[in-house]
Parts: structure tokens; sequence; C-alpha cells
């Protein structure tokens, strides 16, 4: 075959177009060895040739660059091949670590923080920064959450995602369907905080499926009470205790003393927090990759009573008996505060919220007081000593529902908060290491000349990043990731235990000891922090320079010569 | 010579090739079609030869204009008789034998 009938053939025609590019592309410290090559290819006696030599070629360019760069790879970062223009004349400006050592750094981190307790940890310290508010990612998972639940006819899943999404309409479909499937569910009625983030009342037509599903519960009188305007007490508290003009002015709603009558009247206090954990639980054990932000939105935004309303009809109620004994009506104000301690009493002992054990013992212990008071005034001593002693064992419990009277609680949440300040510390140092390397390690790859030409402090601040910000980041990440497994454990845990409203701090305190800095950070101590380290940091400067001045007037006394 | 490199067979068969045309230069191609060796291991051999300074390089200015230069190889004076006591040795182990003696 010609050399000219070789050359015309397809085949040939694309081996040498190939050769050509690599011979162009081929490494500098053997391109003359690449150039030898695919000089040759014209001396081939055919397209098979041809395409054999040109396969070679490509093969050993492959190997050429390869070596290159596994050769540039061992350098440290903003150093060449050549070693040029990147070539410092002075001491060394380029980083001690080769970019090897620092790819391998970053990539361990980047796998610690790819396990599955590395992502956990990233997305609930990254949403305790948001207060725990759901993300879109969130919204998403309880979408696909509720779209099996409907499939699978789970009525279970799908109250949970009802209770937990922040899509009032969704909720709103959600909540229908999951009663539909099941009556049981009745009381997720009741137990969405429409209030939460905005006043939103609930249907009137639920609350009143609610009443008549559960007519000895006083909660649902209380919600529908809550309803008619959620924000009826809010500025009556503001001002302190309420006048008795504005007690009149609540005396003459005569719908709102309806519901709070029946409520004050009913056998039983129940706002569902016991059932909303049991149904959290139950749902999350069966999905346990659910993210805890979903299930800490869910249970924060469960509906309680106003409370302000019911300390307010409390207070309306004693006000109303107070006016009756100044009546001479002796009998109905005894009646009067008896109702009132008797639907305290039941609040405190029907519900396991705390605050709402608090609330109350408080209703109950002014009615107690006033009845003391009553029965001292009408000489009968017996009652009297009775309602004061119910006073002081009211107080005795109030102590050990202190907030901290527990002192294994205490302790509990103690740890979960230092451990929150590790996780947070250093998460946060991982994220300014993270940005150091890379700022570094780019400033030194992509601008080398400009970093070489730059005031040598660039320079060597370049040299420290990219030198030690990728092992800060690796190690930042794995004491984030140790100091995070305690919560995940405590997550692990809650999922697996029983169901009892009462160890709900085993949830709440990891979750709320992790926005220990957040709420610090973010709340109304950020200006006065910030203004601290400012000072600190600008009194540190004036030192520092005060010192070197003075030292620098020192020197040469000390040495004359 | 002080350095030494693993000869493999190709080695062994380009160092034969090499001295068959002692102190003459060859080009890669020929080498390759005298050797039977592809493009892809020959080169990084002669690269070898070369970083130790036994095999001496040249450019040869193309004679038609348009074509690039060629490059040329042959043994520097030292490597020749390294090269054929290497090649013997191959042979006295039996682990090599010139093209012509294989059939």
């Amino acid at each position: 075959m010609s050399v000219s009938s070789q050359a015309n053939s397809t085949a040939a025609r694309l081996a040498r177009w190939l050769l050509g590019c690599a011979a162009r592309h081929w490494p500098e410290e053997n391109r003359a060895w690449g150039l030898a090559l695919a000089a040759e290819i014209d001396e081939t006696a055919s397209a098979f040739e041809t395409v054999r030599w040109s396969l070679g070629g490509i093969m050993l360019f492959t190997r050429s660059v390869l070596s290159s760069a596994w050769k540039w790879m061992k350098l440290p970062a903003g150093s060449s091949l050549s070693g040029g223009v990147n070539r410092p004349k002075g001491p060394s400006l380029l980083p001690k670590r080769s970019r090897v050592f620092t790819v391998a750094v970053l990539g361990a981190a980047a796998l610690l923080l790819a396990l599955p307790e590395g992502r956990e940890a990233i997305r609930t310290v990254r949403a305790s920064w948001h207060e725990y508010q759901q993300s879109d990612s969130d919204a998403r998972t309880l979408e696909k959450l509720a779209a099996r639940a409907e499939k699978e006819k789970d009525p279970s899943t799908l109250a949970l995602v009802a209770l937990s999404t922040g899509d009032p309409k969704r909720a709103e479909e959600l909540t229908e369907r999951a009663v539909a499937l099941d009556p049981q569910l009745v009381w997720i009625y009741g137990s969405k905080n429409h209030s939460w983030p905005n006043f939103d009342s609930p249907k009137a037509e639920w609350l009143a499926r609610l009443q008549a599903a559960d007519p000895d519960d006083a909660v649902p009188y209380l919600l529908a009470a809550d309803a008619l305007d959620p924000l009826r007490t809010r500025p009556l508290y503001q001002r302190g205790i309420p006048k008795d003009a504005e007690f009149e002015v609540a005396e003459g709603d005569s719908k709102w003393l309806v519901l709070m009558e029946h409520a004050f009247g009913a056998p039983r206090y129940d706002s569902y927090f016991q059932r909303h954990y049991q149904l959290t639980r139950t749902v999350w054990n069966r999905e346990k990759n659910l993210s805890p932000m979903i299930v800490f939105s869910g249970l924060r935004s469960h509906a309680i009573p106003s409370l302000q309303n019911l300390m307010f009809f409390a207070h309306v109620k004693i006000h109303e008996a107070q006016k009756a004994r100044a009546a001479g009506d002796l009998s109905r104000a005894e009646r009067l505060l008896g109702e009132v301690d008797a639907f305290g009493a039941r609040m405190a002992n029907g519900s396991e919220v705390k605050i709402e054990k608090v609330i109350g013992m408080v209703i109950s212990q002014s009615a107690d007081k006033k009845l003391a008071d009553f029965y001292l005034s009408t000489g009968n001593a017996e009652d009297a000593r009775r309602a004061a002693s119910r006073v002081e064992q009211i107080d005795a419990s109030f102590r050990a529902l202190r907030p901290g009277y527990d002192s294994a609680d205490h302790a509990r949440a103690q740890t979960f908060r230092r451990e929150g300040m590790l996780v947070q510390g250093f998460g946060t140092l991982a994220v300014l290491a993270g940005l150091a390397a890379l700022a570094g390690v780019l400033m030194l790859e992509l601008w080398p000349r400009k970093i070489r030409d730059t005031k040598p402090i660039w320079r060597r601040g370049a040299c420290l990043a990219a030198n030690y910000a990728p092992t800060v980041l690796l190690v930042a990440c794995g004491v984030f990731l140790v100091s995070f497994l305690p919560f995940q454990r405590a997550f692990e845990a809650y999922r697996a235990s029983t169901y009892s409203l009462l160890n709900e701090e085993e949830l709440m305190d990891p979750m709320w000891g992790l926005m220990e800095i957040p709420r610090y950070v973010t709340g109304v101590n950020f200006a006065v922090s910030v203004w601290t380290i400012f000072t600190i940091a600008l009194s540190t400067l004036l030192l520092f320079v005060l010192a070197r001045g003075f030292y620098r007037m020192r020197r040469p006394v000390a040495n004359p010569a | 010579m002080g350095l030494r490199i693993r000869l493999s067979k190709q080695t062994l068969a380009v160092l034969d090739a090499l001295l068959g045309r002692a102190g003459q230069w060859q080009h890669g191609y020929s080498l390759s079609q005298s050797t039977g060796i592809p493009s892809g291991t020959l080169y990084p051999i002669l690269m070898r030869l070369e970083k130790f300074h036994w095999l001496q390089t040249r450019w040869e200015e193309a004679k038609t204009p348009g074509k690039p230069p060629r490059h040329l190889y042959r043994l520097s004076g030292n490597a020749r008789q390294w090269a054929r006591e290497e090649i013997r040795a191959a042979q006295e182990r039996h682990f090599w034998k010139p093209a012509g003696n294989e059939v």
C-alpha cells in the first residue's frame, strides 16, 4: 500500500490527528519524546501500522500524563513541575506539605462527614442554628412519607405528617384523611398549634367534632374558647394583673364564658401530649432515618390551651367569688373558689407537661389562699387549716417541678449543654478551617504569580492556611463527630424507650443543648458579645503596640555598641 | 557504568538492534520494525536508556518541507561494551535469544 493511499484511510487520518493532539498536549518534561514519536508516524507503511503506532503513542502519552500528574501531586500547592516562575528566589515561600498530603487529609475529612453519623450531625447542627425550623429537604421527606402512607393507608404516619408539616393546607388534608382511616385519631384535631408560627385558629368544625368525641375533657372547650379571640388575654397580662373593669368586660362575653365554664367543669384535663409523643415514637421507630428536626418541630408545635386564658378565667371566677362574698352570698363564694381549686388540681394531676402542671398548681393555689382567708373570716378554723395545708403542699410540689431541682436531670442537661458547645465549637472550627484551606490552596494554585509578588504577609498567610488548615479541618471533623455521638445515642435511646412523656427530656435536653451557642450568638446578647470581643481585640492590639514600642526604645540602651 | 536497570526481553531486543548497526544513527520506526516492538513499549525503553546516558540522541531536519524533524538514536561508546555483555549473559541464562535464533 502506498503512503498516499494509507494516508487517505479514515482510521489512519483519525490516528494521526489523535497523535498530533497528544503531542501538542504532552507534558513539558518529556515533550521531546512525544514529538519524536509523532514525527515517525509519516514513515508507517500501512493504515494498520499508522493506527498501531498512534495507539502506542497515545498509551505513552497517558502514562506520561499520569506520571507527570503524580509528580505534580508530590509538590506543595502553588509549585509547578518546571519550577520556573513559581519557584521563589528567597527562603521557601511555598507550603511544606505536598498536594498528595493535602488531598488525602481533605479526603479523609470529607469521608468522616459523609458517614451516616456525620450527615446526621451536619443536618442537626445546621438545623439548631435555624431553631429547628424545617428545611426544604425536611418538607420533601415529609411529603414522600405522606405519599407512601396514603398509598399504604397508614393513619398514624399520616397523622404524624399532618402534625409536623409546615404547610397548613396539606396539614388539613392529611388530618382529615388520618381521622377518616382511624377515628381513634380524632385527638389530632386539637393537637396542631394553629397559633404557631402564625395565628390561625383551628377549624370550628374540628373542635366541635373533638368535643363530641371527648366530652369529658376540658381541653377541647379551652381550645374552642381560645379560638374565639386568640389574643384576648395577651394585653391584659402585659400590664400586670388585670383590673376589675377588665373582669367585668370578660364576664359580659357569654360565648367565651360558656366554653370556659364547660372546661372548668369537665372531669378530665388532657392536652393529648402523651398521645402525640406515643405517635411520634411509633412512627420514628418505623422510619429510623427521619430527621430529628421533623420530630422536634412536630412536638414543639403541639397545641396546648392558652395558659393566660386559663389564668384569666380563674381570676374572673375568684373576682366573682369576692363579689359574692362582699354581697353576703357566702355559699356561692365558697362554691366558685372550690371550682377553681378543683380545676387547678385536675389540670396539675392530669397533665404530664410541666408548664401545664405548674399553671394548674398556680390556679389551685390562688383559690386555696382565698379559701383559707374565706374560712378564717367565717370562723371555720378546720377548713382554713386544710386550705392552708394545701397551699403548702402545692409549694412543695412546685419546688420538685422547678427546672434544675432534680439533680440527675440537671446534670444531664448540663452535660448536653457542654457537649453541645463542643459540637458547635468544633463544627464552627471545621467550617473555618475548611474555608481557610480552600482559600489558601486556591490562592496558591490559581494565582501563583500574584502571590509571589504580593506582600510577604499574604504569602505567609496562604502558605500557613495550605499547610495547617487541612489538618485542623480533619481533627475538627473528628472531634465534631465524636462529640456528636452522645446526641445520636440520645435520639436512638428516645426512639427505643417506652411510652412515657416524663422522659421527654431525653430528647429535648440534647436538642436544646445543641442550641446553647446559636441561642447566644443569634439572641439579644449577640451585640454585647461582639462588642466585648472587639474591645478585647483592640485592647490586646494596643498593648502589643505599646510593648513593641517600649522594647524598641530600650534596645539601643541595652546594646550601645 | 555504576547504575543498572532491569533488562527485559524487549530492552535486550532494542539493545541488540542498536548494536546491529553500532555507531550508526537509527530512527524510532526502523527500530520498531526490526525488533517488532510497538511504539508504546519502544519509546519508554529509549527514554530510560537515554536517562542513564547509554543512548545518544539527535534531531534530523526533515528532507521534505513541512514535515517535522525526526529523532535519531545510537548507543554511546561505553554502552556498546556493556550491551554486548548483557546480551551474552542473557543468552547464557537462556533468558533471551536474538530474533533470528528464536525459530
